[in-house]
């Protein structure tokens, strides 16, 4: 049925058409490989978190089981993939892992934190514990620059993963990141303890750093 | 001699005659297809932009630096990518409706919706199943080849998001080379039955187009053989309803 010519009464020619819709199909390419590019930028890297749990941390380390801490900007949208991907690891390793989700908070908003929807998805989790991370001191604390990152501490207290846990920018399924925490928490040797981080910034100062560009 | 050969000249004129008011009435009936198609699809390409608009400005208006929001790049996407991917097949929709060209470029377009709506609704599985209900939707032209050119680029877009990205694809970082094929797959198992489908419909859409020609061809016949009395009472017949 297909190879049949079909007979247009339009004026207007095949040849051009042709080379509209080739055009056409290269311009859309072209977009989707510059989404690409966006979703597949990691936040900046961050600083190296400390290599044993820091006892200046007001986060409390569940004894016998490895703890996960997460830091999050409250209305990133790139960060529902993470949560998501948060709840996948904690049903599959909700034995031996406790997960603290820290969202950063200016003085004063922490009660506007809760009727955030990444607050409340996260808190649904079982085996997750919810908390403000006021003036981002526990994200500082643990070299956190961007939303999404986590910290992987085994149950002696030792840095086993730093990194993000989705494979790009509010994309939800596996990552380097989960199969390196997965790794670590079956007994496994990773590849990496670490992996990049996409979501949003968590304080103003990246900000501030592109503005400071943009005026040079 | 020419008592015997005038006969058959009629006959095969009368066998021309039904075969090309079939080949008539064939065509008629897929171009009606064809087109109310383009108008289905053109219809959905605008509703498909109008919802991944509505759905980025839903689940991702803003990035933050901290305080600082900007315009989340999914919104961007929905409004110029979406548009892009819109504009050209519904333009041609109705500007050449019916036309192989039309068609193709719509599959594409399809196809790439579903690969959008993949990317704005966060890689979420649900949204795959885009792919298929597309696909689906694609063979109401009842014409396979459209099938294949969906099939060419969505298999083409997961071959290009492997490279560049595996692990949105596979859910694994390192794939073998080969592993687009098995996801291709897929999408083949559901074209296989969808392009029969196309060719028992397209086969019966003839023999509709051929009995059709063979029963006004008869009916015809039967009115030039008959008598003049009978077309006048057929004719009071039918006027007394």
């Amino acid at each position: 049925m297909g190879s049949r010519p079909v007979q247009s009464r339009s004026p207007v020619s095949g040849a051009p058409m042709g080379a509209l819709a080739a055009a056409w199909f290269l311009a859309v390419v072209a977009g989707f490989l510059a989404l690409w590019v966006y979703k597949l930028r990691p936040g900046p890297e961050a600083a190296t978190a400390p290599r044993s749990w820091p006892v200046q941390s007001s986060i409390r380390t569940s004894g016998g089981r490895a703890t996960l801490v997460l830091f999050a900007h409250p209305r990133c949208a790139c960060t529902r993939a993470t949560i998501s991907e948060l709840a996948r690891l904690m049903a599959r390793f909700h034995d031996r892992l406790d997960a603290r989700v820290l969202f950063a908070a200016s003085p004063g908003e922490e009660a506007e934190l809760a009727r955030t929807d990444l607050w409340s998805s996260a808190a649904r989790i079982p085996g997750v514990t919810v908390a403000p991370d006021p003036s981002g001191v526990e994200a500082r604390r643990f070299g956190a620059e961007t939303s999404g990152a986590a910290v992987l501490y085994d149950a002696t207290g030792a840095l086993a993963f730093q990194g993000g846990i989705t494979s790009a920018r509010g994309h939800e399924g596996d990552s380097f990141g989960q199969e390196r925490i997965a790794a670590v928490l079956t007994g496994g040797t990773p590849d990496r303890a670490s992996a990049p981080v996409f979501g949003c910034g968590l304080n103003d100062e990246g900000a501030v750093r592109i503005a400071q560009v943009n005026d040079r | 001699m020419n008592a015997s050969v005038k006969p058959i000249d009629t006959i095969t004129a009368a066998a021309d005659a039904v075969v090309s008011r079939a080949e008539a009435r064939f065509d008629a009936h897929r171009q009606d297809i064809l087109r109310s198609t383009d108008r289905m699809f053109a219809a959905l390409l605008v509703g498909q932009w109008v919802f991944a608009i509505f759905l980025a400005l839903t689940v991702s208006p803003y990035a933050w630096q901290g305080k600082v929001k900007t315009v989340h790049v999914h919104v961007w996407a929905a409004i110029l990518l979406g548009g892009a991917i819109t504009c050209v097949p519904v333009a041609l929709a109705m500007l050449r409706p019916g036309a192989l060209l039309t068609r193709h470029v719509i599959a594409a377009a399809q196809m790439f919706w579903s690969a959008l709506l993949i990317h704005l609704t966060g890689g979420r599985i649900e949204t795959h199943f885009h792919v298929f209900g597309s696909l689906a939707f694609l063979a109401f032209y009842r014409d396979w080849p459209v099938l294949l050119t969906g099939t060419v680029v969505i298999a083409g877009e997961h071959f290009m998001r492997g490279i560049l990205w595996p692990e949105s694809v596979y859910g694994i970082p390192n794939p073998e080379w080969w592993r687009f094929l098995e996801h291709a797959a897929w999408v083949v198992f559901i074209v296989v039955f969808l392009v029969l489908s196309c060719r028992r419909s397209y086969r019966d859409m003839r023999v509709m187009a051929e009995r059709g020609a063979e029963l006004e061809a008869l009916s015809e016949n039967q009115w030039r053989n008959s008598s003049v009395v009978d077309r006048a009472a057929a004719e009071s017949a039918a006027r007394r309803g």
